[in-house]
């Protein structure tokens, strides 16, 4: 698909060098190393991190914000320690993701991957308890994935009927596992997210 | 050796999933005559799912700032703690900004930068030292090891501690305790188990994970080490699941490279967790010597 270059953002390299973790974005010189090194593009076809930071770097702002690729990214850091450039790709893809969450949290996108309500609901915990509690995480996300609270507990039995029976006879899910954490300074947390956070 | 007190952060998983891991790493600790102090009421480090580095740091200054009350040292046997923790670290020490900016959220954001945050793996290797731990060991652990180290150990480079393409941290403990390092294995050593993606797309962490077994079983090993929880979950807990969903069997025991370090030091197996492993252990036991 040729690219119509008044529909390019400029600014939107300037956008992602603001986030934290995007800084080093413009010293990218295309190289590949990072695709190349990248274990996830042995499983997804289409994933190729140097063409996310060439787009990027070109403006193609809206084709770069709803590309479903950018939430497979694992932040295994083999891009980064591999780059010439000191592209901190997978701390740039982080900044990508965080403004596509925001452009989704303001109506203009639609986010085609459950990873964000996931990493909500993870951080939901640490703002409750100050530190991750699975069943909270499970009971939030799953029904939110699913559309429903009756879908959402039928699909968690699905994933997690066996690995739950497995992990409770070997004393893995006992009381201190069931139970919710309750860290002292949890209020301290609220606040971080709160002041430091985006939310 | 140099140290005998460091504060411990434990990590989440520690009371459920990793709880093997967990008192292992207490338990070789103890043998090896350094007492953890466990960092009090201590928070998540933040983990993968709060990306954000801001956040991160100041959800970890906090955890710095207790243990530096007690001067002292944080060890981690988690490599996305360890992680999290050291950039956070490294950013605190560089950026007064931000530290002023913590300190106006909240006193108990206020460190200093006077501490050290360190994984088992380094303090066992680096600072107690394998003389120190070869005068402890009092048994052969005669097993072939696929040892996996994931990514947070030789990557990214800045809070790297062993190299980034082979690391050879894990290898030089279990040829310590009487081990054998199992060939063709080395190229999986430092790729991701596919953790990260296990919620919201477990058909890629689960090849992700299938990889690392499979290379690991075809080089002969006896069971992979590990010196990571969440690669604990991926590989030994989910290890079933994932033989279910492909059709495949692969039964590969996964320990913890404190569980087999404990075992070299005479601590008794169940006091390392090691009938808590997903997939059994026994047949690790029958080698030790
Ligand atoms: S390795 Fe670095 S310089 Fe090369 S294409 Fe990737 S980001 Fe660009
Ligand atoms: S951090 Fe993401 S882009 Fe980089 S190598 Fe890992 S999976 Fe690929």
């Amino acid at each position: 698909m040729p690219i119509k270059t008044w529909e390019l953002d400029p600014n939107f390299k300037n956008e992602i060098m603001g986030e934290a973790g995007g800084e080093r974005l413009a010293s990218c010189f295309q190289c590949s190393t990072c695709t190349l090194g990248c274990p996830i593009t042995e499983i997804v076809p289409s994933y190729n991190p140097r063409k996310i930071i060439q787009m990027s770097l070109l403006g193609m702002r809206k084709e770069v914000l709803s590309n479903p690729d950018l939430w497979v990214c694992l932040i295994c850091q083999t891009c980064t320690a591999r780059c010439p450039q000191d592209v901190r790709i997978a701390d740039v893809l982080s900044a990508i993701r965080r403004i596509a969450e925001r452009e989704e949290e303001a109506g203009n996108l639609k986010i085609d991957s459950h990873r964000p309500l996931f990493d909500k609901a993870f951080q939901h915990q640490l703002e409750k308890y100050g530190r991750l509690y699975d069943i909270g995480l499970a009971k939030e996300y799953y029904p939110k994935k699913e559309g429903s609270f009756i879908k959402g507990m039928k699909a968690m039995m699905k994933d997690y009927k066996d690995f739950g029976m497995r992990m409770f006879k070997k004393g893995k899910m006992g009381p201190k596992a069931m139970l919710a954490p309750k860290v002292k300074g949890r209020a301290v947390i609220k606040k971080i997210f709160k002041e430091m956070g985006e939310e | 050796m140099s140290i005998n007190k460091l504060a411990y952060y434990p990590g989440c998983p520690s009371d459920g999933t990793a709880v093997d891991q967990d008192m292992s790493t207490k338990a070789v600790f103890e043998k090896l005559g350094v007492e953890l102090v466990e960092v009090e009421d201590w928070n998540c480090c933040g983990a993968a799912e709060v990306e954000d580095p801001r956040v991160v740091y100041a959800l970890n200054a906090r955890n710095l700032a207790i243990a530096e009350k007690e001067d002292l040292d944080i060890v981690t046997p988690c490599s996305i703690c360890y992680y999290n923790l050291e950039r956070s670290n490294k950013a605190l020490k560089a950026d007064e900004a931000l530290c002023t900016k913590l300190k106006g959220i909240d006193s108990s954001l206020d460190y200093g930068g006077k501490i050290k945050t360190k994984h088992v793996l380094d303090v066992f290797v680096n600072d107690i030292g394998m003389d120190e731990i070869s005068s402890k060991l009092e048994k052969k652990v005669n097993v072939k090891v696929a040892p996996y180290y994931g990514c947070y150990i030789g990557r990214p480079p800045e809070t790297a501690f062993d190299d980034p393409d082979n690391p050879v941290l894990m290898d030089k403990l279990i040829e310590l305790i009487g081990g054998e390092i199992v060939p063709n294995f080395n190229y999986m050593k430092t790729v991701c188990c596919g953790g990260p993606l296990m919620m919201t797309r477990g058909d890629i962490a689960f090849d992700m994970a299938r990889k690392i077994l499979d290379v690991a079983k075809n080089a002969g090993a006896d069971c992979i080490s590990l010196a990571c929880p969440l690669c604990g979950m991926m590989l030994d807990g989910k290890q079933a699941d994932i033989e279910k969903a492909l059709g495949i069997t692969i039964g590969m025991p996964v320990v913890y490279i404190t569980q087999l370090l404990g075992l070299a030091l005479g601590i008794e197996p169940n006091k390392l967790g090691l009938n808590k492993n997903a997939v059994d252990t026994k047949e690790i036991l029958g080698k030790v010597v």
